[in-house]
């Protein structure tokens, strides 16, 4: 089984610092961004399971974060993690693709319980791709090297 | 309220309502009782005049038939004839025959001896030369005298015609009943005081006078004698009693005597003094009336513009405290995010510390082991008030929130006992009774079902916690009531017998951050939140509370649509 792997975007630095310690205790690893932007780009470079964002940050907020982030990568799990737990961001930020949402302040076990949660879920789909995929290998050599000459013909 | 606009509004309206219909209304009186005096005046002097002329007419025909039926014995006998004894007797009877009005008839040589006489009197021989009318008649040929007593000491007077034959100059005078004469000149009655008597040009009276005065009594009253002109004079003069009367005046027979006909001038112009009082009677009970009127709209009128202004203000009111709360919520919403930040940090702080401690703890690497219980001690205590925290930035978000109420259609009946099963259990364990009263009249309300549940809940809360402080577990009572309020909406009671509101402390309950709880127990938003979400479904809330007796709690809420 894979390890999850946490990206926490706040743009308080030291929750960010405290965050990623008290994580690293529990036995997760965890990476930080000052901002959307910086959490985009990491998650081009590495390979990142869940996503703790804060909604509220100055240059790039957090649901046109969300957003683009769900836009790129589409398996990556979004929490969304606010100080002001008003319905209507909740509903827009689950729209958008979050998995779920959190209020400040929250303990660290809720968040790793949110957070694992999630990372279940994520587990589940990709074991689900995998079986698919392992069925689509099964089901026929000559369509696959069909399939590899020409990739517009349908699956 | 202030009260000195409406005292100046209060007499602009009364002023204009009292003038404004007073103004037509005496104008109109006047205008009518001035035409109507005009009218009765020439009225009543043309007919004093019509009157006087009639009168005089008669009594001028009268006086010159009988000089007629005297000039005529006078050209129908010479004075021989007449002097033949029986003669005269004969003449007489016819004469008598002709008027009753002749009391005496008798023969005068030109030396005044009174030659034949036939009547009641001796008066024969008698001589006249010195008398004024034997005078006058010697130089006019004709004389009627003013009323006189002569040799007989009785008042009348003489009508005399003279002739002159063969160069001697006779005298044929007749006396006429002064009492028949009086009658005719006394035949006159205008209204309660109206008389007609003649004087002399002496001022004396020749027929008696109905108000008092005898014949040849001198009247008293000083009387404008008119010019010697024909016209008939009206004027008005005190007598000597001092009553006003109506004169109208006339002279007849050349001067001689004065008709007078007069009326006293309240009886002449009684209708003018009737319509006069009845104007006067109309004036005040229409003025009286308007008055009135005047009086009991401008209260009205007032009463009015002061029951409008006061509601303007109530709801000016409502509306300044709505933007308030507004601006608070909104403002309070952003103060809750920011502090909620910080607060995550020290949550996080606070986790690892914990952690550390832990660790630390289990490896036995702390070196003063004795202080160690303060320490959890404390760190358990940061941890409580990093929650109490949480509450407050909580119940401050929700009290901030503006979400759109999703109103429904509600129906009471089911619903308040649905709500009130979820507090049932702790107000069960608290030995409280809870009390529901909702009749099928209630109709449906207008209202979003959750946020009417968390206010009823808040509600119930706070019942709850003041019987604790009360009565402890036993004796508590909460009263749950519907019913339709008279205003077309629908009212909820929540009442309870706790420990009740100070009156101090009544007109605060709804600010928010208000709160009477030991400080961490309360945030001072429950109803301060719900007051908002009640005002926000265009309803209203109040509340009523006796400090040691319980609180009542009043919700109204729309009725929903049909």
């Amino acid at each position: 089984m894979e390890k999850m792997k946490i990206m926490l975007v706040d743009d308080e630095e030291r929750f960010l610092e405290t965050t990623r310690k008290l994580l690293a205790r529990k036995g997760y690893d965890a990476v930080t961004a000052a901002s959307g932007r910086e959490a985009i780009r990491q998650l081009e470079s590495r390979h990142i399971h869940i996503v703790i964002l804060d909604v509220k940050m100055p240059l790039m907020d957090g649901i046109a974060a969300l957003k683009e982030i769900k836009r790129r990568f589409p398996p990556v799990e979004v929490i969304m993690l606010t100080g002001h737990a008003t319905v209507e961001t909740a509903i827009e930020g689950l729209k958008s693709g979050a998995t779920d949402y959190l209020m400040k302040p929250i303990s660290i076990e809720a968040l790793i319980q949110k957070a694992e949660e999630a990372f279940a879920k994520q587990m589940l789909l990709e074991e689900k791709i995998r079986l698919a995929q392992g069925r689509l290998f099964m089901k026929s050599p000559r369509e696959i090297l069909k399939k590899a000459k020409d990739p517009s013909a349908p699956d | 309220m202030q009260q000195a606009p409406y005292k100046a509004i209060q007499k602009i309206i009364l002023a204009s309502m009292i003038l404004l219909p007073f103004i037509p209304f005496v104008l109109s009186l006047s205008i009518g009782y001035y035409f109507f005096a005009a009218a009765l005046e020439s009225n009543t002097v043309s007919r004093m005049e019509r009157i006087v002329s009639d009168h005089r007419q008669m009594i001028e025909t009268f006086l010159n038939e009988r000089k007629a039926d005297l000039e005529y014995i006078l050209h129908a006998h010479s004075y021989e004839d007449l002097l033949q004894p029986g003669s005269l007797d004969v003449v007489f009877s016819l004469l008598q025959k002709e008027s009753s009005a002749f009391v005496d008839l008798g023969i005068f040589n030109d030396q005044g001896v009174h030659e034949r006489y036939c009547g009641p009197f001796e008066l024969t021989g008698k001589i006249y030369l010195q008398t004024d009318w034997f005078k006058e008649v010697m130089k006019r040929g004709v004389y009627i005298s003013d009323i006189f007593l002569g040799y007989r000491k009785i008042p009348h007077f003489v009508i005399a015609v003279a002739r002159e034959e063969k160069g001697r100059q006779w005298v044929l005078r007749a006396t006429i009943d002064s009492l028949l004469f009086n009658r005719i000149a006394e035949g006159v009655r205008i209204g309660k005081t109206g008389e007609a008597y003649i004087l002399s040009a002496r001022g004396i009276l020749q027929t008696s006078r109905r108000s008092g005065g005898q014949l040849m009594d001198k009247c008293e009253d000083t009387l404008q004698y008119p010019e010697a002109s024909a016209e008939i004079q009206t004027f008005i003069a005190k007598d000597i009693r001092g009553n006003k009367f109506l004169y109208a005046t006339a002279w007849m027979k050349e001067r001689h005597w004065l008709l007078v006909a007069r009326q006293k001038k309240t009886d002449a112009f009684k209708d003018l003094y009737s319509a006069a009082y009845f104007i006067v009677i109309v004036s005040i009970v229409g003025g009286a009336i308007i008055l009135a009127t005047a009086c009991c709209l401008t209260r009205h009128i007032v009463g009015r513009m002061a029951a409008v202004d006061a509601e303007k203000d109530q709801l000016n009111r409502q509306l300044i405290w709505a933007s308030r709360l507004a601006e608070l919520g909104e403002m309070s919403a952003g103060f809750a995010h920011e502090i909620n930040n910080p607060l995550q940090i020290i949550k996080n702080e606070h986790s690892l510390i914990a952690m550390i401690l832990a660790e630390l703890k289990e490896k036995h690497r702390i070196t003063a082991p004795d202080s160690l219980p303060d320490l959890e001690e404390s760190l358990d205590q940061i941890d409580l008030q990093i929650q109490r925290c949480a509450r407050i930035t909580q119940s401050i978000l929700k009290f901030g929130r503006k979400s759109e109420p999703a109103a429904m259609k509600v129906d009471l009946k089911q619903y308040i006992p649905e709500v009130v099963e979820l507090v049932a259990k702790k107000a069960g364990v608290h030995g409280i009774k809870v009390l529901q009263k909702i009749p099928d009249s209630v109709p449906p309300a207008h209202v979003d079902p959750d946020q009417l549940q968390q206010v009823l809940i808040n509600l119930f809360n706070n019942a709850i916690d003041a019987i604790l402080e009360k009565h402890g577990s036993m004796g508590g009572e909460l009263i749950i009531e519907g019913r339709p309020d008279p205003t077309g909406m629908i009212e909820i009671l929540v009442t309870d017998n706790g420990c009740g509101i100070r009156a101090d402390d009544l007109p605060k309950v709804f600010t928010p951050f208000f709160t009477t709880k030991p400080p961490g127990k309360g945030t001072g938003l429950g109803l301060a939140v719900c007051y908002g979400i009640i005002g926000g479904q265009g309803g209203s809330m109040a509340v009523e509370s006796q400090a040691g007796r319980g609180t009542t709690f009043t919700i109204r809420l729309p009725v929903a649509s049909p």
